[in-house]
């Protein structure tokens, strides 16, 4: 029984001294700064100034009455969320389909579309940002070459919008397509010889059989993105800087626009744990599907 | 049936033109002359001084530099610290495991903004902003959660029967980890080098927000370029061109390894 207690006692030693590095940077790097951000958005600090006195709820007041966040930065994100999910998700999946076949060129392919991953999003929004110019861009310039007109692609809200969430389904769709390849190359190959057999159509083997085997990976998938897609910072920052007029902001510019710009670090703290508490809900409901569809918990 | 395959390799060819158009088209730019950048279509002087010149400006190349060593010590930092700890997710169960289980998954939702606005003064108060460690540490920290969760799933795939054996014929917990179950992870360490890299060198926000002019890095460089000088599309073109090539050769080398390790 004795003896029992200690090799116990061993185990749970090992275990905490595997995760002990990751805990302790984890610790001072997430916690401590997540502590010190919630303290400052009960504070008046100001950059330039920090008074550090105890405003209560103020900051919060603030940014959950400002008509900007309620009316352009929140329905700007989830638009932005869904939207870039979806698209990707589509396209990654139409082009997973696609090449789920062997043909000649295969690995070139597969290095064309492994590309957009290592680009920087910084990179890809400076692209973009050269190509949707309103003068000299290319996009402008095939338009008026077949005779329509160039638009001020960057300068108009929905434009703008687009461009950016063009960058970032440019950025992701082979991401998708990716996992999706190998989730379906993995895939039992019995069920799709019998379906062969039985005659059933292209469209029925995709909806009844290719799709629900599929399902476990694609709800990883959009669950991973969905989450990253909520905080997207760079490309705003470099396509657009959240202009014109600040309509095509998204909640991590809001708030780092707040604390370094405005140089307002209590409301920008505030902003962001609000966006944080969002975040934190939506993706605790997606872990609920994702648990109940996968098992992915210890 | 010629048909469907013509249709076929057509599609193949304009998707992966689409993928590949933006990137061709800024290495395009970033080979036209000062006088000829604004008319990319149009006109075939090629040139390579926009190459030189950015190669010429110290703080560039301060900023390769420097993004080049940050990325590459965050790399081995992040493998040693979440291989542990992916490898304990994989193979303890008990409150400890769902523990940090829990606090991954909820630290993973956790929006960067929310803890780098405030690290600005944490490195601040611990004298480490604007330095290589003040990125280096945060660097590490941020890839704990989803590579500790990767590298669980890479655990869960390799047999435990073989680290049984070993603790059986007394080998010590330590032991079974670092020699049967460490050499068996070894092309998923690989692919995780190659993402820890690149998301390294790639990223942006942390190093907007904790550097100033003593550590620049090459995203933020670049960024700052498009705000001040937004009209030399020539020289911007060329350094991220420059910025492409290190993470085009490394997904060039470590390509099979990121293929098997991106399958969940």
């Amino acid at each position: 029984m004795e003896n029992k207690a200690r090799w116990l006692g061993e185990r749970e030693r090992f275990t905490l001294l595997l995760i002990a590095p990751a805990a302790i940077l984890m610790l001072l790097f997430q916690v401590v700064p997540i502590v010190i951000g919630a303290n400052a958005s009960f504070r008046d600090w100001a950059l330039n100034d920090p008074k550090k006195t105890w405003v209560g709820l103020e900051h919060y007041r603030h940014v959950l009455s400002d008509p900007a966040f309620l009316q352009v930065v929140l329905p700007n994100t989830f638009a932005f969320m869904v939207l870039s999910v979806a698209l990707s998700l589509v396209l990654g999946l139409a082009l997973a389909l696609l090449l789920n076949r062997p043909f000649r060129g295969q690995k070139l392919v597969q290095t064309v579309l492994l590309l957009p991953l290592m680009v920087a999003p910084v990179i890809a929004a400076i692209m973009l940002r050269w190509m949707f110019n309103d003068q000299f861009g290319i996009i402008n310039v095939l338009l008026e070459a077949i005779g329509l007109e160039g638009q001020p692609w960057l300068t108009q809200r929905w434009s703008a919008f687009g461009a950016i969430l063009l960058t970032d389904v440019w950025l992701w769709t082979p991401w998708f397509t990716l996992l999706l390849l190998a989730g379906l190359q993995s895939l039992p190959k019995e069920p799709f010889e019998a379906a062969a057999i039985d005659g059933a159509s292209r469209w029925r083997v995709f909806r009844h059989l290719t799709l629900p085997m599929l399902r476990p990976v694609i709800v990883v998938c959009v669950v991973i993105r969905s989450i990253d897609a909520f905080r997207t910072f760079d490309i705003v920052w470099t396509l657009t800087g959240g202009g014109p007029a600040r309509s095509t902001e998204l909640f991590s510019l809001y708030a780092y626009v707040h604390a370094f710009l405005n140089l307002d670090f209590g409301t920008g703290s505030a902003a962001a744990i609000v966006g944080g508490a969002i975040i934190l809900v939506v993706g605790m409901a997606l872990y609920r599907v994702l648990d109940r569809v996968v098992r992915v918990s210890p | 049936m010629s048909a469907r395959r013509a249709f076929f390799t057509l599609a193949i060819g304009a998707v992966c033109l689409l993928f590949a158009f933006p990137i061709l088209w800024l290495m395009l730019t970033s080979l036209r002359p000062q006088s000829g950048v604004y008319y990319v279509h149009r006109g075939l002087e090629f040139t390579l001084d926009s190459y030189v010149h950015v190669l010429h400006e110290e703080r560039i190349v301060q900023a390769f530099l420097n993004s080049g060593l940050i990325a590459t010590a965050a790399t081995v930092f992040s493998l040693i610290v979440t291989v542990s700890s992916g490898y304990m997710l994989s193979r303890f169960r008990g409150p400890i495991a769902s523990t940090w289980f829990g606090a991954i998954y909820v630290f993973r939702c956790v929006p960067y903004i929310s803890w780098v606005l405030p690290l600005y003064f944490v490195t601040q108060s611990w004298d480490i902003y604007d330095t290589y460690l003040g990125l280096l540490l945060p660097h590490i920290a941020v890839h704990i959660c989803f590579f500790s969760w990767l590298m669980k799933g890479f655990f869960d795939g390799i047999d435990p029967s073989m680290e049984y054996a070993a603790l059986i014929d007394g080998c010590t917990r330590w032991g079974a980890f670092f020699r049967v179950a460490l050499p068996s992870a070894i092309p998923a360490i690989a692919a995780l080098a190659v993402l820890c890299w690149l998301f390294t060198w790639n990223e942006f926000l942390f190093a907007l927000i904790l550097t100033g002019q003593r550590t620049p890095v090459i995203t933020v460089v670049m960024a700052q370029f498009v705000h001040e000088m937004g009209i030399e599309w020539h020289l911007m073109s060329a350094t991220a061109v420059l910025a492409l090539v290190p993470a085009f050769v490394l997904t060039l080398f470590g390509q099979r390894y990121v293929i098997r390790g991106l399958k969940i």
